[in-house]
């Protein structure tokens, strides 16, 4: 067997079409991950009774479970609620008019919402206390102290584990094979198969995946100077 | 114009005020004293409603919010008509000077931007500080960030500024500068509850002295009576620890 280096070029031009899905599965799971993560994390740290345990227990459920199983859960189970509520309403809606990747826009952000909600949760806690004592003696309220004292903190603090994660979320996309939706992985097998260049192919995903996850450091670094330039200095 | 009475407050089970009865008048600079763990801090905190006593009633500015049940509106008002600045400084860091001092007139009195700009920007250079507006807390001094948080606490025109030891956390050179600041501020006629350590300070800027042991005010009254006369033994004894200390101070 000879290595075609000429063919890790043509497949890597055809993964080029795929990197949308791959950024949409990522991104969205990231996003909707960090709504739920942060009501989580705010859910516990605020111990709000009955929701404070069903918070818990989500979190601990979801991250003693690989990805791959909230996928398939989410794929198989989703299904049937979601036609039994419809019918039992009346309404024409059925999941069979669900786009596949649906699911796994929905499953990842379950998934990204218990480990992110330990990430905001950590970075909620690390703002000094004196932060929204401060916000409360000039007259803010909860809310406006949270938004615009806390939050602002607790995100540059965080950051290096949201980046973590985000890669974790873009490797951890490749599952969506298992439910028929084509993103780099995805693609990169069935180039792959039909071209009987396997190791040309995978080697052209690789280096895509490795692209994207500099990118994604990259952003982050930049993110981390523009939010945490007011650290410079350093007295005190 | 201030008046509480009856405060108390427990951290489980052990109460640490006792029934506080204070009442300070317009323009009035009170100088608490005592002992550490005396719960001068708990009053102040109370006060500002940072602490939430467990009972009594606050009254400043003739709204009075009784401790029992208070509601968050009733929290919230009270709070804004008092303005603490923080052993600790506590400036928002991820805020320059100038927005430290901006952040509750813009939020808080709904001013237009430029409005309370030109307003900060005054009261830094009230304190010294008209060449650092831009300025991270992490970029200044301590006796710098202190004089941040005193324009902070002026910008919001309370009706009463609560200090809790402003310079206990300063290097010795620098105190000297926050404490001159206060004491321009307390001439303007600002009323003014100061927790300090320093005595030859209290002595020299408080109309009103009061003196706290043990979650309860022994005495109080006038800075020339309680310093030179003090009634109470316990009075007597947390001052002595001091005189050889005053002979030294300005
Ligand atoms: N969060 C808390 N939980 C439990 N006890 C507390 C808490 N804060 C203060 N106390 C107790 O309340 C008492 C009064 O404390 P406070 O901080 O008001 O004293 P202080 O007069 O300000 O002392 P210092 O001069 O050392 O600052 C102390 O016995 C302290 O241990
Ligand atoms: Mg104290």
């Amino acid at each position: 067997m000879k290595l075609d280096l000429s063919f890790i070029w043509t497949a890597l031009l055809q993964l080029l079409t795929a990197i949308p899905t791959t950024l949409a599965v990522t991104g969205v799971s990231v996003v909707c991950g960090l709504a739920i993560g942060t009501v989580v994390a705010l859910i516990r740290i605020n111990r709000v009774p009955v929701l404070n345990a069903a918070a818990a227990a989500y979190v601990t459920f979801i991250r003693g479970t690989p990805m791959l199983t909230h996928l398939l859960l989410v794929y198989f189970g989703l299904p049937f609620v979601i036609d039994a509520i419809c019918e039992s309403f009346g309404w024409p809606f059925r999941s069979v008019s669900i786009p596949m990747i649906g699911f796994a826009y929905i499953a990842f952000s379950i998934t990204a919402g218990a480990y992110l909600s330990e990430v905001v949760r950590s970075g909620l806690l690390a703002v000094d206390k004196g932060q929204i004592e401060a916000a409360y003696s000039v007259g803010m309220t909860t809310s406006q102290a949270i938004r615009r004292i806390v939050f602002p903190q607790a995100f540059a603090i965080l950051l290096p584990n949201l980046s973590n994660s985000t890669i974790s979320m873009l490797h951890g996309s490749t599952l969506v094979f298992t439910v028929s939706v084509v993103d780099i992985n995805a693609k990169s097998q069935i180039i792959a198969s039909s071209n009987w260049k396997f190791f040309e192919a995978y080697i052209a995903a690789a280096v895509l995946y490795w692209g994207l996850t500099f990118l994604i450091e990259r952003v982050t670094a930049m993110a981390e100077k523009r939010f945490q330039m007011y650290n410079r200095g350093g007295v005190s | 114009m201030i008046k509480l009475s009856q405060i108390k407050k427990s951290y489980g089970r052990q109460e640490v005020l006792h029934g506080i009865d204070l009442t300070v008048g317009k323009g009035d600079v009170v100088a608490i004293l005592g002992p550490s763990g005396s719960g001068k801090t708990t009053l102040l905190r109370c006060i500002n409603y940072l602490e939430r006593p467990s009972d009594g009633e606050i009254t400043i500015d003739g709204f009075t919010v009784h401790c029992k049940r208070p509601t968050k509106a009733d929290i919230h008002h009270l709070r804004k008509k008092s303005a603490m600045v923080f052993q600790q400084y506590n400036l928002f860091r991820h805020k320059t000077a100038l927005e430290n001092v901006m952040e509750g007139l813009v939020v808080v009195h709904k001013l237009p931007k430029e409005q309370a700009r030109l307003r900060s920007v005054e009261l830094l250079e009230k304190v010294g500080l008209g060449d650092k507006l831009d300025a991270y807390p992490s970029q200044l001094s301590g006796g710098q960030q202190q004089r941040v948080g005193i324009a902070r606490a002026l910008a919001l025109g309370p009706k009463v500024i609560l200090f809790d030891e402003p310079t206990s956390s300063l290097d010795p050179e620098l105190v000297g500068e926050v404490l001159s600041v206060i004491r321009k501020i307390a001439k303007e006629g600002i009323t003014m509850i100061i927790v300090t350590h320093e005595m030859s300070f209290a002595q020299d800027v408080a109309s009103h002295v009061v003196f706290m042991d043990n979650g309860t005010i022994v005495e109080q009254g006038k800075p020339s009576e309680l310093f030179q006369s003090p009634k109470e033994e316990r009075t007597k004894q947390f001052l002595k620890r001091f005189a050889p200390e005053s002979a030294y101070s300005i």
